[in-house]
């Protein structure tokens, strides 16, 4: 690469290139520098120059501004560009302004130039002055600085349009992080409204139908947190419009009668700041109908702006619908859930006048907290009288366990109305479960389970009747704090039609406890052994004189230590006190 | 007895002295005469939940650690003041919600002290939020569907023990995961709440009458995070896995402690394996939020506390030199034992 002097006149600097800087001497980016020529006063350059072809405009210009040479290409950039001219002729200001302060200037600029047919945009880099030899010649002049433009507004576009759908999609991906996983409806829904300002408008609100429940959520630039409220599907009989929208006939964008009635449901006093009105059905499966109405919002669809802002738009909305979608689905799921976990949950104690009750119970992690352990207790009317109660396991886990104790509950509260003898009513009970399963080719499922009563007696103390299915045996802790097994035992419930059941009674002097237990206890299993029998009995005494409740408290805590974070099978524990004397 | 009836006391001190005198009698009658008299006696509420009944805990929690009282006493206690607490509610009930929102208040897994939580919860109900009180020991699993299913705006956490902090970030991306902020309270999270942050809740209170507050000024946060700074060592992976072997392997590492602990112990006494299983814990946290003076002050606290047959002050040394053998392969851990070693005060043994 050797520089070709040509035109070895300095004034009319016509010439040549540089090869070595070029290459190596800035790294802006997609520029194949050279440099060159260009041409002097009265520009003779007869032939095509060596800068000529040159896409790459350049421009040479002495310390007053003056243009002293420029090629073709820089007159095609910057049309008003005479040579031998001032350059602000070319009415390009930032560029007047960087050939004024020369080489204590900046060494790249860039330009916008206006033009009848848009906006053009330049990147303009001072470069080696260029002589006719490779070092220039002392006279080339200190202040002249060499230009090379470049038209960059393809450049920026891409850039631009880059940037902005990068934009785009990472506010699609946070949206989407945002709104998978609530799972609840009225918190979507005021995500889906808290996202959408001021992203994709000024002000967002979202109409939900879900049944018979009409939900709104409305945030606004600047009004703080969404609000969310709620009414009946007849108020839509007034709210024709919206009504319209939301099954889907015809979203009125821009009609102000929709914003109208936006503004009675969510009680907005002031019209908004106007804006364009945008309304967006949400799809959403069919699971809810739901519409988003948006003021003020970016997208138009004029331009090609408007189009990717509308298709950001929809992805948006398509995502709160999938959210809103999942949502509806979960809260109905788990409605169910909360039903049946409301009817199964723990029962509350009675009050009994001579005998103080205690529990616990802590259903399996796996089981959506429903579980096959069950208590039940009734006290009796009356400071002598009999108060039942119950504590048993059904086999199995999760809903169908929760069914089955259920039923086995149930059973127990209607039939201690006609038998209250322990043992018989165990017999019945089994016989009970047994026929329900016949009648609708079950499998067969077995219970296990203590049952019983408590009698106050007039001296202190509490007389209990004792009766058991397949259950570990109760154990009694002595107000001393010796701790006895009850020794009855006696066949699965719901197994055999002619299984049989033990039976017992035991009297607790004042201060003694009754605890009956399920299994989840002794077969909690921690990093290492079973919690077991023994583990049980030796905790006990501990708790000797404590109230019942608390009998049951601590030994929870005991077992769910023991476990250590293992999972383990449900954990129901009742304890009966007879009160200590002078309480 | 009577004169504790008689006196109108409304001095909140005087209130929690007598308090506490039926406290230690088991008296849950007399315990409930004392906080309803006061508020017949015109004390606020809010003064009988927490200068008086949450102090008396306070004063309980410590004789337990004097070994003045046994655990079950200490649970007798706690449970007058539960009853105490319904008794009040039913006394001075708490007005209408006024709409400022609806909190979840929880304990940690492996949280058993619910009281603080229940006063938590009485205290924001007093300040017009709508409370749903979850009770003691939360699996992060049963509070997520809870979140699902109710939806409330905000997770109120409550903790004593900074060994459960690992649990504390079980339940945080628990709550994240269905989008509901987490406001972190008790000493858990460190006198200034340092390890709040740590465990990425996002805010901290140091008790309940500042939480409301807080609440109050700013029912949708950002709230504070605590001192400290945002180490982030809960976010470290490698932070994480040592924790993960120390929970992993802590039945084995209580006995290599023990053993060298008390070395002619045959069986391990109960409460010096709770001892040991709670210093494993403590080093398990420290690890996790990186922060060694989670560990020393433990293992400082623990030398204080006299339990009968628990892990007695001159046997920590021997038992940290055993667990920094046992853990000479986890970086984090050995230095956090060898910086505790060195600033233990009884001689090698």
């Amino acid at each position: 690469m050797d520089a070709r002097p040509d035109a070895p006149t300095r004034d009319a600097v016509d010439t040549t290139a540089v090869g070595a800087p070029a290459t190596s001497p800035r790294p802006t980016p997609g520029t194949t520098p050279t440099t060159a020529p260009t041409t002097a006063p009265p520009p003779p350059a007869p032939g095509p120059g060596l800068l000529d072809g040159l896409e790459e405009g350049v421009v040479v210009c002495d310390r007053d501004g003056v243009v002293r040479a420029a090629n073709p290409a820089a007159h095609r950039l910057l049309p008003a560009l005479r040579v031998g001219e001032v350059v602000d002729v070319a009415r390009c200001e930032v560029l007047t302004r960087a050939v004024r302060e020369g080489r204590h200037g900046p060494a790249s600029v860039e330009v916008v130039v206006e033009r009848p047919e848009g906006e053009l945009h330049l990147r303009a880099r001072r470069g080696p002055v260029l002589g006719p030899t490779p070092p220039p010649p002392p006279e080339t002049g200190d202040g002249d600085t060499c230009w090379y433009l470049r038209d960059v507004t393809g450049e920026h576009q891409r850039t631009d349009t880059l940037l902005a759908a990068q934009e785009r999609a990472a506010f699609l991906a946070e949206a989407g992080r945002a709104l998978h996983g609530v799972l609840h409806l009225d918190r979507t829904a005021r995500r889906v409204v808290a996202l959408a300002v001021p992203r994709l408008a000024a002000g967002g609100t979202l109409v939900l139908r879900h049944d018979d429940t009409v939900t709104w959520a409305t945030a606004e630039l600047g009004a703080g947190r969404p609000r969310l409220g709620r009414t009946g599907t007849t108020a839509l009989a007034r709210l024709p419009r919206l009504a319209a929208a939301l099954a889907g006939e015809g979203a009125g964008a821009g009609d102000p009668w929709l914003d109208e009635e936006l503004r009675t449901l969510t009680g907005r006093e002031t019209a908004r700041a106007g804006g364009a009105l945008r309304a967006c059905p949400v799809p959403t499966t069919g699971v809810v109908e739901g519409l988003v109405v948006l003021t003020g919002a970016r997208a138009d669809a004029a331009d090609e702006l408007g189009a990717a802002e509308e298709e950001l738009l929809s992805s948006y909305v398509a995502r709160a619908g999938a959210a809103l979608a999942a949502a509806a689905l979960h809260e109905e799921q788990a409605h169910l859930g909360a039903v049946l976990q409301e009817s199964l949950a723990a029962p509350r104690l009675p009050e009994t006048p001579g005998i103080e009750w205690g529990a616990a119970y802590r259903p399996a992690r796996e089981t959506l907290r429903v579980g096959g352990d069950f208590y039940e207790v009734v006290g009796g009317a009356g400071p002598s009288a009999r108060s039942a109660f119950l504590l048993g396991d059904v086999c199995g886990k999760g809903i169908e366990a929760a069914v089955l104790s259920g039923r086995v509950r149930q059973s127990w509260h209607a039939l201690r109305l006609l038998e209250d003898q322990p043992g018989r009513l165990l017999g019945l009970l089994n016989t009970a479960l047994l026929d329900a399963v016949a009648t609708r080719d079950e499998h067969p499922r077995f219970a296990t389970m203590v049952l019983g009563d408590a009698r106050p007696l007039p001296e202190g103390g509490v007389a209990l009747r004792l009766a058991t299915g397949g259950h570990p045996p109760p154990l009694v802790l002595r107000a001393a704090g010796t701790v006895e097994p009850v020794p009855v035992a006696g066949m699965l419930v719901g197994g055999l039609r002619e299984a049989r059941f033990g039976e017992t009674e035991v009297v607790l002097a004042p201060g003694d406890t009754c605890l009956l237990y399920s299994d989840g206890v002794v077969e909690a299993r921690g990093s290492g052994d079973f919690f077991g029998e023994e583990r049980l009995a030796a905790t006990l005494p501990r708790c000797a004189g404590a109230p019942p409740a608390v009998v049951c408290e601590h030994l929870e805590q005991t077992v769910v230590s023991w476990l250590d974070g293992h999972d383990h099978d449900d954990v129901a524990l009742l304890a009966i006190r007879a009160p200590r004397r002078g309480t | 007895m009577t004169s504790v009836r008689a006196a109108s006391a409304t001095d909140p001190a005087t209130l929690r002295a007598a308090y506490l005198d039926r406290l230690a009698a088991s008296d849950e009658e007399g315990a409930v005469a004392v906080a309803v008299d006061a508020l017949d006696a015109g004390v606020d509420p809010e003064v009988v939940l927490l200068d008086v009944v949450a102090g008396a805990q306070r004063e309980v929690g410590e004789r337990w650690a004097a070994g003045e009282w046994t655990v079950v006493q200490e649970h007798v206690a706690t449970h007058i003041s539960e009853r105490v607490v319904a008794a009040v509610a039913r006394r001075a009930p708490a007005p209408a919600p006024s709409g400022i929102g609806r909190v979840a208040v929880a304990c940690l897994d492996g949280e058993w002290h619910g009281l603080p939580a229940r006063l938590l919860a009485e205290v924001l109900v007093r300040h017009g939020w709508e409370v749903e009180f979850l009770g003691a020991s939360v699996p992060a699993a049963h509070l997520a569907t809870h979140l699902h299913r109710a939806g409330p705006d905000l997770v109120a956490v409550s903790s004593s023990l900074p060994s459960r902090l690992p649990a504390a970030r079980r339940m945080v991306e628990a709550c994240r995961s269905t989008g509901t902020p987490v406001l972190a309270g008790g000493p858990a999270f460190g006198e200034d709440g340092r390890w709040a942050r740590a465990v990425g809740a996002d805010g901290w209170a140091p008790d309940a009458r500042a939480a409301a507050a807080m609440l109050a000024a700013d029912p949708d946060g950002p709230w504070p995070t605590g001192g400290g700074t945002d180490r982030s060592g809960a976010d470290d992976r490698s932070a994480r896995e040592e924790q993960t072997v120390l929970h992993a392997r802590r039945i084995e590492l209580v006995g290599v402690a023990a053993a060298a602990a008390r070395p002619d112990a045959g069986e391990v006494p109960d409460e010096l394996a709770d001892d040991l299983g709670h210093l494993v814990d403590f080093l398990a946290a420290a690890v996790f939020v990186d922060d060694p003076s989670l560990f020393e002050g433990f293992v400082s606290w623990v030398g204080t506390v006299a339990i009968p047959a628990g892990l007695h002050v001159d046997e920590v040394g021997p038992a940290l030199d055993a667990l920094a053998a046992a853990l000479a392969d986890s970086p984090r851990t050995a230095r956090l034992l060898r910086d505790a070693r060195a600033a233990h005060p009884t001689p090698a043994a």
